[in-house]
């Protein structure tokens, strides 16, 4: 079932490079075609427009865009489909989809109160993450 | 009949405008994109409107700089985009037309020229 729509690109071996590059386009094709039906299950036409969740879906690709191994860009895609028919089947919930692709780097938790602006910017870093 | 008798007179309006005016013969529709129903020759977008659109899309796009945008500029050489950019692009240009370009033709489209000559050749172009 979670496959029904997205089946066409599971064969795993891409033979190239080529082919899997060709493959990605593929992919991000069928992503952003199926965003006007995401927008309307989740309700987000009020949170982020098309084009804003076209740019995410491009960048979230091109994180993995310095990966040569087509064996490696094979599961990547595959992970990507899945993803993809998770949401686009209602898996996930409308929480999700904001925090995981609408929000930036600041992710969902703002720090705006004004407890925390005497707050020195080492422990703001450290809260962030544990590299700084 | 009552109701029926209504609504005739109330599309005999129109008419009597027409006689007044004279010699138009679609008042109210003959604004740009026109509504004839049934025919399949008139709802081809004009050539301009086509490049305004066009440009639109691609001065939106994020990562362009306005002012470079031309309608003959190249999106990876002249605007320093990647092919996922140019991915990316040909299909905001299908969201924007209404279009579904099939993959063949979607490689080639490499620039705004191109772009503009597929979309206006294409006969389901909204």
């Amino acid at each position: 079932m979670a496959f029904t729509l997205r089946s066409v690109k599971v064969p795993p071996n891409s033979a190239s490079l080529e082919e899997a590059r060709s493959r990605v386009f593929d992919f991000f094709k069928a992503a952003c075609r199926s965003i006007p039906a995401i927008m309307d299950i989740y309700n987000l036409d009020d949170v982020v427009t098309k084009s804003q969740l076209r740019s995410t879906i491009a960048s979230e690709i091109r994180k993995n865009s310095h990966v040569t191994n087509p064996k490696v860009i094979d599961l990547l895609l595959f992970k990507g489909m899945e993803e993809l028919g998770n949401i686009v089947e209602h898996a996930k919930q409308r929480h999700h989809i904001i925090g995981q692709y609408v929000l930036g780097r600041q992710g969902l938790v703002q720090d705006l109160d004004t407890k925390d602006e005497g707050m020195s910017d080492f422990l703001k870093n450290f809260y962030k993450s544990n590299y700084f | 009949m009552a109701l029926r008798a209504a609504v005739l007179r109330h599309i005999q309006v129109p008419v009597q405008t027409l006689t007044a005016t004279g010699s138009k013969p679609l008042p109210r529709w003959s604004l740009g994109a026109s509504l004839r129903l049934f025919s399949s020759h008139d709802d081809h977008l004009t050539k301009e409107e086509v490049i305004d659109r066009v440009l639109d899309v691609v001065k939106s796009f994020p990562k362009v700089d306005p002012s470079k945008v031309t309608p003959d500029v190249h999106f990876q050489k002249d605007l320093g985009l990647d092919s996922l950019d140019n991915v990316e692009i040909v299909m905001a240009l299908e969201e924007e037309f209404k279009l579904e370009i099939p993959d063949k033709e979607a490689d080639n489209i490499d620039s705004c020229n191109l772009a503009i000559e597929y979309i206006y050749n294409h006969p389901m172009a909204g």
